[in-house]
């Protein structure tokens, strides 16, 4: 399954103005205004003006809080977000509730107090930030990040993802049952994506004694899908300019073309966006044209 | 806008299509008169049950059937329990005893139960669907696994062939992919690592049994493209 972009012109988009510069914009933009976040509960609060506001946007880092306020513009950022910015882009600053920066020993451990697995989600995140794929929450989907190739209103994600971690000891808990897996795959197939399973292999210990330690584990990538034998003949073939594996089914019976009209399709649309249900088709493409890129 | 093909991806539209076949499933099993009835075999072939092999003789060859199925031994074709009890129930085999007493199903039954001839229940179910659908299996072998001698038991169940009406058993190619049976637990990493082993390159597949139904699943190591 390669990504599905929405509309005509997404990838065209999306190669003209790569992930990766615009994170660095935003690195560069966030640094130039000293920006800070404030630690509150299991987010981080940050207030931006308007060169910032549009990057972390189109950079897709934290949900915009709508308030009256008008020279700026309130994000909230997940733990995992936040800490990315801090640790590994190094251009924000994080503030505690005493108003006082905050070293990243101290971010870690207050990190770990709210969220003691922080350390394998935080490595799974980085890992595929790292690689240009935007990563939001999957919460909505039952599993712990969704990744998408580009921006989430110019492509649909693709890989529903689970973190686990070696071991008996598991932290996350998931896929140790069959109804799990089951569930979890079905899941992915009726929303269109695949099941990938980020597994965080460890050298020495548990993860969570210092941000040093993320250094020392590794991820392993595997996706786990459903095979159908009624479908007979499947072969698998390699992309070579994106490296993207698609599944090309020969012999396959229901090969129904879905329109927009479809009642799955705008579903999905509605999940992808965190919008209500019954999504209109042409309200999608007016809200599409405007978000200025 | 259209979206074409999202039911190329397989996983997508299978899905969606278990979901009315379920439903009908539910419905259908109300009245004895909708059991779904098999197509039965007519040409029938004849097999003696060797205990001590835990395997079927066969001495009459009729039919089609058995140019996919069982094993050459000194000149004679024999078929494990899973292959006759499937050929059995379709009525492909009459199966006999050594005293030529007619084996019925429920003596191949019980003789699975025995567990004595390799293969347990839930093991054959995933044989039947799998052969059903025209899948050439049979049983993992030892004979390509030079390399690894391990003494532990953990290794694939079968050795799958697409459909493919050219099979020779003489001169087979390599599996289209190995298949492990799954028990309890989905596999662990360490499990999986380990029967990858022994298929020596050939893809791996799982397959879970509930009363009645099977489905399958492929775990694939893969590496997420940098993007630009």
């Amino acid at each position: 399954m390669g990504p599905r972009w929405k509309g005509k012109d997404s990838e065209a988009r999306a190669l003209a103005e790569p992930m990766s510069e615009i994170v660095q914009q935003l690195q560069s933009c966030l640094i130039h205004s000293k920006t800070r976040g404030l630690l509150l509960g299991c987010s981080v609060l940050l207030g931006a003006g308007a060169d910032c506001m549009d990057l972390l946007i189109r950079a897709c880092f934290g949900q915009p809080i709508i308030t009256a306020e008008k020279d700026k513009q309130w994000f909230e950022l997940s733990l995992e977000e936040s800490f990315y910015l801090f640790h590994s882009l190094r251009c924000l600053e994080i503030a505690g509730e005493d108003k006082r920066l905050k070293n990243e020993d101290e971010i870690w451990q207050y990190i770990i107090s709210k969220k003691p697995a922080f350390p394998y989600f935080y490595k799974a995140y980085s890992h595929l930030r790292d690689k240009n794929w935007v990563v939001r929450s999957g919460f909505q989907y039952g599993v712990d990040f969704v990744a998408y190739h580009y921006h989430p209103a110019l492509v649909h994600s693709e890989y529903a993802i689970l973190v686990l971690s070696e071991g008996s000891d598991d932290v996350n808990g998931r896929l140790n049952v069959w109804s799990d897996l089951k569930c979890m795959v079905r899941l992915c197939g009726s929303v269109v994506k695949t099941l990938l399973v980020l597994r965080i292999n460890r050298s020495d210990g548990y993860l969570a004694v210092s941000p040093l330690c993320l250094e020392k584990c590794n991820v392993e990538e595997y996706t786990i899908t459903r095979w159908n034998p009624e479908q007979c003949r499947e072969e698998k073939t390699i992309n070579k300019r994106t490296g993207v594996c698609r599944m090309v089914s020969r012999a396959c019976n229901n090969n129904a073309k879905m329109r927009v009209g479809d009642v799955k399709y705008q579903e999905e649309i509605a999940q992808d966006n965190g919008q209500r249900h019954n999504a209109d088709p042409e309200e999608e493409k007016e809200k599409l044209e405007k978000l200025k890129f | 806008m259209e979206i074409e093909d999202l039911a190329s991806s397989s996983d997508g539209m299978s899905d969606l299509e278990v979901t009315s076949k379920e439903l009908n499933d539910e419905e259908l099993q109300y009245t004895s008169g909708s059991i779904p009835k098999l197509q039965f075999k007519k040409d029938t072939s004849k097999a003696h049950w060797n205990a001590e092999m835990g395997m079927a003789g066969v001495i009459e060859k009729k039919g089609k059937m058995w140019i996919t199925t069982g094993i050459v031994r000194r000149g004679k074709l024999y078929y494990t329990i899973e292959e006759t009890l499937f050929l059995a129930e379709i009525l492909a085999v009459h199966m006999l005893d050594v005293d030529d007493t007619t084996l019925f199903l429920k003596d191949l039954y019980e003789k699975v139960a025995e567990g004595k001839s390799g293969c347990c229940w839930e093991t054959f179910e995933v044989y039947r669907h799998l052969k059903s659908l025209g899948y050439i299996v049979g049983r993992f072998s030892f004979i390509n696994q030079l390399k690894t001698l391990q003494i532990s038991d953990l290794r694939p169940d079968f050795e799958v062939y697409l459909p493919n009406n050219k099979f020779r058993k003489s001169s087979p190619s390599d599996p289209s992919f190995m298949l492990y049976v799954t028990r309890a637990h989905p596999p662990s990493r360490n499990e999986i690592e380990e029967l990858e082993r022994k298929c020596n390159g050939i893809p791996l597949k799982f397959s879970h049994v509930d009363p009645g139904r099977v489905s399958f699943f492929s775990i694939n190591r893969v590496e997420l493209p940098i993007l630009p």
